[in-house]
């Protein structure tokens, strides 16, 4: 075969903004045909906006992009789609309840020629979803719902769903995220075939070891920009983990680690499910430990079943050596637990309610024992914390969904502090974050730890959980794989532990 | 690894409510002398037939996951308005098209309110019931519309082929529902659209056109069973049709349509409005009185419900999460 050099897609100076931050600032990318380029980036980096312009679920505010030297603009999915563009994203994009076929096809089924009404042509539509499937050597059938599928199983009726029309270029959020490694063998397979037919594919992933085995080209974004283009056999993984982290704010964390108190949380045990195997870990006053893995390394899952959301199969919780006979979030309020959900919108916060009405929220009957609402009283506490949080609001009455990411972080953190907790669980607390806010809640988190509360730190950002903690614990497909102290961090390692380093594949 | 999943039949969808049907059929027919006999199961099938067509309303709409509640109101509505027009001296076949006409613009309403507004379902369908039923109450000063000509009657109370005309009707607007719903793009856009509108959206549908069509095609099937239902009492109460809305919903619940949408369909709801039927009319050779037949009603659609709950966690059990 020929060597492909053509640039199949261009993208110049893409620039994408949300409310208060700047997802992407020009970035550019080059795409070569029959390619396996690689999207390289920390979460946040900005991976996944640019690929949702791209196949035209958000608009770009600003850049041009061409396909085969020609400007394309691209409004909607179906224009993307034209242009023979496909998509796999990251969550799962099928209907549960209904067939493989009538998801694969959906939005473009195979119709008869009647002309009152479009009728699908049901014979055509399943002989085709079959030629499909048999391509791509799936043995699914293709009358199966979504919902009897296995993970796995989804994966592939993904890929199907994106080679079903005609496709130049393949984008693949972090398909291998949820695989096991025989499946992940079987997706570079397909990925081959998909090469040797002139198909390019824009691989978004964070495990670096994949890289090597698919990629031909690496692009790396950090924050929103574009950092650089490296051929994968001219790099190395170091120089690759350096493009990706390598930010200059050193002076972002400044950690004051305290004499270490007693012991304020224990786990044993915890296992829920295939979700999180035997995992033990202890948690002492003053500490902040901080638990890094990848997406899906069941960090959240297990944060979540010490608040008592989730029921484990087995294991204890134990709360200053007392051990917790029932498991449910208002037990864990009671026993001076707080956790700052991953998703604040959904979780953390009630978020059409006020400032002052989210922070009394979780201690209502502390602050009015008598059960009857003072709004004085509730407005002079939320002062207070508006005070010495500085959340940047006019007033107490304000919303919440109106205020900035941070403040609406801030905010969360405002209800716990009330309650007292001694354990604070903060997951994933700077996600869709600015820097200065970050550095705030950077700041609030250290003197919390001085004051001798007992902290649980999850996080993607390896510089961030690094900087702050006293100790890390990796996780890898639900188990705890290795725990390192704030003197032996080292960055390479902790990463390739997350990766699944020392981890033997069956 | 991926597994070989070979039988086609493992899928098919057989609604797990027709063992209901025939559950009641057995049991009314062995207990009662009357029920199992040709005579009673025209008439069950007539007493059916417009809660049968109303249950069709309802259930395109929570299929697509959200609902509406004034199918009640417009089933008033468009029975006094093709009443009164017919009492002025339109043509009954005119007439009874505007009729269909008025329900397809009710139907409108709440459609581009809900789509192209994006107002809240409920908001907008427990208004326009509200609306709908007073505009029903004023046109008609609260007083019902007295009795027809036999040309209109016949929609109602006439009989074809020695067969109800109304069953019929019931009949024909089955077959064209499940074919559109089974058979086109519109109905898998439909289903698409109530499993998951950020699904269907990123596939390219156009979900607000989807919404907007499906309450209108609500709007002119409530509009039907009004008329239908005027024309079989022969008189237009201007609340003839209260209550249904809560019937269809029974109907659609126990025929496997959740509110959740995206799932079920026409067939599950023709058996469920069928059970409500069987069961009002063996309760009634038991000698039951209507409320007493109606709290058991209730009772049965409940135990349905709570027997269709423990099935699917039976099901999710046995497939491991």
């Amino acid at each position: 075969m020929s060597i492909k050099n053509d640039i199949i897609l261009r993208l110049e100076n893409i620039t994408k903004e949300f409310p208060g931050v700047l997802a992407l600032d020009r970035v550019s990318l080059e795409v070569k045909q029959g390619e396996v380029h690689v999207l390289l980036g920390e979460n946040g980096a900005g991976k996944s906006t640019l690929m949702k312009i791209l196949c035209g679920v958000y608009k770009k505010d600003g850049g041009k992009i061409f396909i085969d030297n020609k400007e394309v603009t691209i409004n909607g999915v179906k224009d993307a789609e034209k242009l023979g563009i496909g998509i796999i994203h990251q969550e799962f994009n099928l209907l549960p309840f209904r067939d493989i076929a009538q998801n694969i096809f959906l939005g473009k089924e195979p119709r008869k020629n009647i002309k009152l009404v479009d009728v699908i042509d049901r014979s055509v539509m399943y002989k085709k979803c079959r030629e499909l499937l048999d391509s791509l050597e799936i043995n699914i059938n293709e009358y199966a719902l979504v919902k009897d599928l296995g993970v796995a199983q989804k994966q592939m009726v993904e890929i199907a769903k994106a080679l079903s029309s005609e496709v130049k270029i393949l984008i693949m959020d972090e398909p291998t995220a949820t695989l096991t490694k025989n499946e992940i063998d079987k997706l570079f397979n397909i990925i081959k075939q998909l090469k040797a037919k002139g198909v390019s594919i824009i691989y978004i992933s964070h495990r670096l070891e994949e890289i090597k085995m698919i990629g031909d080209r690496v692009t790396v974004l950090r924050d929103g920009k574009y950092i650089g283009t490296v051929e994968v056999c001219d790099t190395s993984t170091d120089e690759l983990v350096k493009m990706m982290v390598g930010r200059k704010i050193e002076n972002l964390y400044n950690r004051t680690y305290n004499k270490i108190g007693k012991e304020a949380l224990r786990v044993e045990g915890l296992t829920l499910d295939k979700r999180i195997r035997d995992v033990s870990f202890k948690i002492h006053e003053g500490e902040i430990v901080g638990f890094y893995g990848l997406v899906g390394a069941g960090r959240t899952e297990v944060a979540k079943t010490v608040f008592g959301e989730y029921k484990p199969d087995k294991g204890s919780i134990f709360v200053f050596g007392r051990k917790l006979s029932k498991l449910t979030p208002t037990e864990a309020v009671k026993n001076k637990i707080g956790l700052l959900p991953e998703d604040r919108k959904e979780e953390g916060l009630t978020i059409k309610m006020s400032v002052k009405q989210n922070i009394v929220q979780a201690s209502l009957k502390k602050v009015f024992p008598s059960g009857i609402l003072k709004e004085d009283l509730e407005l002079e506490i939320s002062k207070k914390y508006i005070k010495e949080l500085n959340i940047a609001t006019p007033d107490a009455h304000k919303i919440v969904k109106n205020l900035s990411g941070g403040n609406q972080q801030k905010v969360v953190l405002a209800k716990w502090l009330l309650t007292e907790s001694d354990i604070i669980i903060f997951d994933e607390p700077t996600r869709g974050i600015d820097v200065g806010a970050k550095a705030e809640i950077y700041e609030i988190m250290d003197e919390l730890a001085k004051k001798g509360r007992a902290i649980m730190m999850i996080s993607s950002d390896i510089k961030e959980i690094m900087g702050l903690t006293d100790r890390i614990y990796v996780m890898y497909q639900g188990k705890i794989i290795a725990e390192f102290d704030h003197q032996n961090y080292n960055q390479e390692e902790i990463i390739s532990f997350a990766i699944g380093k020392g981890e033997k594949h069956g | 690894m991926v597994n070989l999943i070979n039988s086609k039949n493992k899928f098919k969808k057989v609604p797990g409510i027709l063992f209901g049907l025939i559950a009641v059929v057995v049991i009314f027919s062995v207990t009662t002398r009357y029920f199992f006999t040709l005579n009673n199961f025209i008439n069950i099938l007539e007493q059916a037939s417009i809660l049968v067509i109303a249950s069709f309303a309802m259930t395109l709409t929570i299929l697509l996951g959200k609902i509406d509640m004034s199918i009640g109101s417009i089933m008033s509505l468009t029975g006094v308005v093709t009443g009164l027009m017919i009492h002025n001296g339109m043509p009954v076949w005119i007439s009874v098209f505007l009729g269909v006409v008025a329900g397809a613009l009710l139907g409108m309403f709440n459609g581009y309110l809900i789509s192209y507004q994006g107002f809240d379902f409920w908001i907008v369908t427990f208004s326009s019931m509200g609306i709908i039923q007073s505009l029903a109450l004023v046109i008609t000063n609260g007083a019902t519309v007295p009795g027809f000509g036999n040309d209109f009657r016949f929609l109602g109370d006439g009989s074809l082929f020695g067969l109800p005309v109304i069953v019929l009707i019931a009949s024909g607007i089955t077959i064209l529902l499940v074919f559109l719903t089974l058979r086109t793009t519109f109905g898998s856009n439909l289903y698409s659209v109530g499993g998951s509108e950020q699904i269907s959206k990123y596939a390219g549908i156009n979900t607000e056109a989807i919404v907007f069509k499906t309450y209108i095609l609500s709007g002119i099937l409530a509009g039907i069973a009004g008329i239908v239902l005027a024309s079989k009492v022969n008189s237009a109460s201007p609340i003839a049709g209260s209550g249904y809305e809560f019937d269809a919903i029974a109907a659609t619940l126990i025929g496997g349509t959740p509110f959740e949408g995206g799932r079920g369909g026409i067939v599950g709801t023709l058996i469920g409005a069928l059970i409500i039927a069987i069961l009002m009319n063996g309760l009634n050779l038991y000698g039951f009185t209507p409320p007493i037949q109606f709290t058991l009603i209730g009772f049965i659609i409940v135990l349905i419900i709570i027997i269709d709950v423990l099935n699917e966690k039976y099901k999710a059990k046995k497939w491991g999460k």
